[in-house]
Parts: C-alpha cells; structure tokens; sequence
C-alpha cells in the first residue's frame, strides 16, 4: 500500500461507509493530486454521492482513512470546508429569495463580508451569464439556469476543492457543454475538480482520470483514453436485430446481448467490410468509448 | 460566456474569509430573517391577529363580567395580556422551528446546503433559535403595544418584555428543533401542537391562576417551560419582584440551556447521516 502523498489534496484508504447491513462505501483506496479534475463513474447506487458527502464532512465514515487537505474531515469541517465549493445533486437554493440574494446569503454562510459577498456575486453571476437574472426568483429559473446558478453558489468561497455532484443531469447539450467549458477553465487556474456523474461523455470530457464504482467499489481506475485502450479493442461495431450472423474473422471479437449484437477491433478495415454486409439502418461502427469500458467490466446487460 | 469581461483568474483568486461564530450566527441569522420578511404578511398576521383574538375574546369579553376583579393584584385586562405575551412568543417560535424546520429538512434541503460550507451544525442551529429569539422578542412587544390601545397599562419594568420574548422564544425554538428531530412526517406534528403547544398555552396561568388548588398541580405547573415565562412577564407588569420572580429566572435559563444543549445535539444527529 502506497502511502499517502502529503501534497494530496484527498486522500481514502479503504475508506467505508456502512448503513447498518447495507455497504454504500465498501472499503475505497485512491490519492486525488492538486489540480486534478477526476470523475467518480458509476451507475445509481454506487456509492458516488455518499463518498462526496464524507469528504465534505455531511457525513462520518465508518471504515478506513480519509484526509482532505492534510486534515480529518468532520473533526477539521471547518478549516476544510472554507476552502471546498460543492454543487448538490438537487436544487438546495432558497426559492424565497431571488438568484443575487440567495448566493449572497450563501456567501454570508462561507463567511464573505457584504460588501465582497456582493461583489463577488455580481461577477459569478456575469461569469456564468446570470446577470440577467439576478432579481429572478428562483422558481422563474430554467433547469440551466438554476444549476449554473448552484454552480456559481459554489465557488463564492473561491474554493481550492471543487465536489460537483452530478452536475449536468438532466440539462440541455448547450448547458452541457457550457458547463463543461466553464469547468475546464477552473481547471485551467489551477482547481482541484471532483465529479460524480453516470454520464461517461461527461467523464470523458473533464477527467484527467476516472474512478469507476460500482457496489460501493472502485472497480477500475485510470485516464479515459487508457483505460479503453487498455480494456477495450478501439473500434465497436453495434448492430441491433440481427437474424443470422454473418461469418467473422479472425480480428473480430463477437458479443451478444439481449437483441444486440457487438463486434470489436484493433483497426477498422475489418469492422468495415462487415458493416457493409450488414443491413443499413441497424449497425453503427465507432470509437470504442468509456462506456463500452464501463459496461464490460460492470457485466449488466453484456455478461449475464 | 468568452465576451465576459471577468477574468476567471480573478474568480478564482483567495477571498478573506470569517468563520469565526459571531459571523457564522449572522450569517444563519441574516438567511432566516431575509426569507421571514419575502412574505413577511403572510407570515407576521397570524403572529399578530391570534393573540389579539385572545386577548379581546377572553380579557375584554369574559373580562367585562368582572370589571373589579383582581388577579394576583393585576386588572384582568393587564393579567390576560401578560400571559399572552408569552404565549405569542411561545408559538411564533415553535411554528418555525416545526413545521419551517422541517420544510427546510425534507423538502427544501436547506441544511445540505449549509452542511457544504464551514459551518458546524451547531451554528447552524444556534442561529436558527436566535431568528426565532428575534421573532419571539418582536411579538411579545406587539402585544405589549396593541394591548396598550385596548388601555392595558405597562410599567417602566415592561421594557424588558422583549427580553423575556427573546429568552421564551429561544427556549421554544429549540423544544420545537428537539420534536422536529424526531418527525418523520410532516402530519405528526398535529400530535405535538394540540396535545403539547394548545394544552401549554391555556393551563400554564395565561388566563387564570393554575397554582393554589392542588399540590400536584403548582409543582406541574412550575415544570412547564412556559410558565416561568409568564411569571416574569407578570412581574414586570407588576413592578414587583419576589423570591418566585428569581427562581421562575433561574428555570427559565436553565430550561434554555438545558434544550439548547439537546437540541443541538438531536439536530446534529438528524442532520448528519
């Protein structure tokens, strides 16, 4: 076992969360370096959004090490959590108050003073093109809007963490990837990024590294591209409803799942050929991506 | 996004931070009364108008049947008002700290908020029951001031009214945190407001004297948390203090402390799971 690296910003050794019988958290390992963006993959349940909460001290371990910064989350919740930002799943604002007024409550609570609070809220709102709508109330906010607003929320303590938790569930390809860019500009000054999220593009777009879970687990761990090229041949072939099966060669692997069918390869010339001998509409040939990665190794639905 | 003219860099530069406790309360504090006074009508009018109904139901109209009565030296009018006072104080807090609390546990997830910045939970509490402090000190001198038109006469003594509001409604507040810790649903509070809050209001001496029947009954009286609120009240509308004023004193804080201390600790416990 590697120690931890002092320079870690958060560091887990076998690291659990128990309720009761049920293991939400069963027992993770993993280093996150300074402005490291990494994403936390894994399908519902996994235990993504419970390892936030016990690095951010909403909740104790049961098993195992952590440290964020160097310190004990919950004994230290204050010193660490003036420097962490973090986005929730769900809308927390306050709906009473209207889009300024709630980040500057907020920013009161990170303990800004009124006049940098205010100050600091009408550029975050102009940052994420809020201003517009810094006397809407909350409720009058689209899906977009409210989470570049929770986003925004966020970083008034101009944290040096950032925990996003889901960020983009739900939202619109625009917001999406205005989410996304607005991310990897953070990342670029230097933040330390931690995403949970059950979206693989989303994963594939910001991680330096993911950390993918499933049951509690870390199953699998490194940067996007490796982890496919390591696990995966790099070109699928998906075709759905075949009836009979053409002939395959010998550079072609074959998968069968429920009414799809999936053909793998190191290049794409053979993949190719039997695209062509394949019905139009039912086949897509393309990049092998983190999900193809994702689903291999969490066997639901391809490894019966 | 691009055509923003602020710099990320200067988004991202370190802000003065102040996390000691006075700022943290504020801040907590400064939330509540923010949202409290976004419908600030909707919220004050039964705060104001219910101890007016009682107050004009029982001192003026059961009043007027005994114009010359007395109670403990007080004209009816000025006993009935004293009570109320507390009583307002009473119910402006423990609705917050109920059914507010719990719209902001279950449905609003305010706390989780919270719980993403330094705050402790204890801060975030202890400003809550200080909001509801602030409500209970505003009421209870609403009541000191519209009882005032219907001629019940204060003495210099009642510019503490709102310091005894602020203490009951803090006292309150946190009964109302430590039941809220408890409720899984929202309907179960019915249980505790008719069975607990109702029952407290009318037999803790608000509109009669409970003490001098029974023995049983002077010693239960004295435990519920709101008479000692009442008896100062009382005394403060009396200009007169007595070895019963000091220890309704020393009840009434050690009552504060002592549900401060569990309040905290049951919400911590709800709050952080």
């Amino acid at each position: 076992m590697p120690q931890p690296l002092p320079q870690s910003v958060v560091s887990a050794r076998g690291l659990g969360k128990h309720f009761g019988a049920v293991k939400a958290v069963d027992g993770v390992d993993f280093e996150i370096a300074p402005n490291e963006c990494v994403g936390f993959l894994g399908p519902n349940g996994a235990g993504k959004t419970t390892l936030m909460r016990m690095i951010y001290s909403a909740i104790e371990k049961t098993a195992g090490e952590l440290s964020v910064f160097g310190l004990t989350p919950m004994r230290d919740r204050k010193r660490i959590n003036a420097h962490v930002g973090v986005v929730f799943q769900e809308n927390n604002l306050d709906n009473e108050l209207d889009a300024a007024e709630c980040l500057l409550v907020h920013g009161l609570y990170c303990g800004l003073d009124f006049r940098t609070g205010r100050r600091r809220v009408a550029e975050l709102l102009e940052w994420l093109a809020l201003s517009a709508k810094a006397k809407s109330t909350i409720r009058a906010l689209s899906g977009g809007m409210v989470r570049r607003l929770m986003i925004a929320r966020a970083l008034l303590n101009s944290p040096k963490l950032l925990i996003l938790d889901e960020p983009t569930t739900g939202l619109d390809p625009q917001v999406r990837h205005t989410i996304w860019a607005a991310m990897r500009e953070l990342k670029r000054q230097g933040m330390t990024i931690l995403l949970t999220t059950h979206y693989m593009e989303e994963a594939q777009q910001l991680s330096d590294r993911v950390l993918v879970m499933d049951r509690g687990r870390i199953i699998l761990s490194g940067p996007p591209n490796e982890l496919i090229e390591q696990h995966l041949e790099r070109y699928v072939l998906q075709a759905s409803g075949l009836t009979d099966l053409p002939p395959i060669d010998g550079e072609i692997r074959h998968e069968h799942a429920g009414d799809a069918d999936y053909f793998y390869a190191r290049t794409e010339p053979p993949l190719q050929a039997l695209y062509d001998r394949l019905p139009a509409q039912s086949a897509v040939l393309r990049h092998a991506n983190l999900e193809d990665v994702f689903l291999k190794f969490t066997g639901r639905g391809l490894h019966e | 996004m691009s055509a923003s003219p602020v710099q990320p860099a200067e988004l991202c530069a370190p802000v003065r931070l102040r996390t000691g406790l006075a700022w943290s309360l504020f801040g907590v504090w400064y939330r509540h009364v923010r949202v409290y006074c976004k419908t600030f009508l909707a919220n004050a009018t039964p705060a104001v108008l219910e101890p007016l109904f009682f107050f004009t139901a029982v001192a003026l109209g059961l009043g007027s049947y005994m114009p010359q009565a007395r109670f403990e030296g007080l004209p009816y009018a000025t006993y009935v008002a004293s009570g109320v006072l507390a009583g307002s104080a009473m119910f402006t807090a423990v609705f917050e700290t109920t059914y507010g609390t719990f719209v902001r546990l279950a449905y609003q997830h305010s706390y989780d908020a919270m719980l993403g910045t330094h705050l402790r939970t204890s801060e975030m509490f202890t400003g809550e029951m200080l909001f509801c402090a602030s409500k209970g000190a505003v009421f209870s001198t609403i009541v000191v001031l519209v009882t005032f038109c219907f001629g019940v006469r204060p003495t210099a003594w009642c510019v503490l009214v709102p310091v005894v509001g602020a203490v009951t409604g803090y006292l309150w507040a946190a009964i109302g945190l430590i039941v809220t810790s408890y409720v899984k649903m929202i309907n179960n509070f019915s249980f505790f407001t008719t069975g607990v809050i109702t029952p407290v209001f009318f037999f803790s001496g608000t509109f009669f004297p409970v003490r001098g029947h029974y023995v049983v009954l002077d010693v239960i009286s004295m435990l519920v948390p709101l008479t000692p609120s009442i008896e100062l009240s009382r005394a403060l509308f009396k200009a007169e203090f007595t070895p019963m004023t000091l220890l309704s004193l020393v009840l009434l804080l050690a009552y504060t402390a002592a549900f401060h201390l569990l309040a905290l600790r049951r919400m911590t416990m709800r709050v952080l799971r």
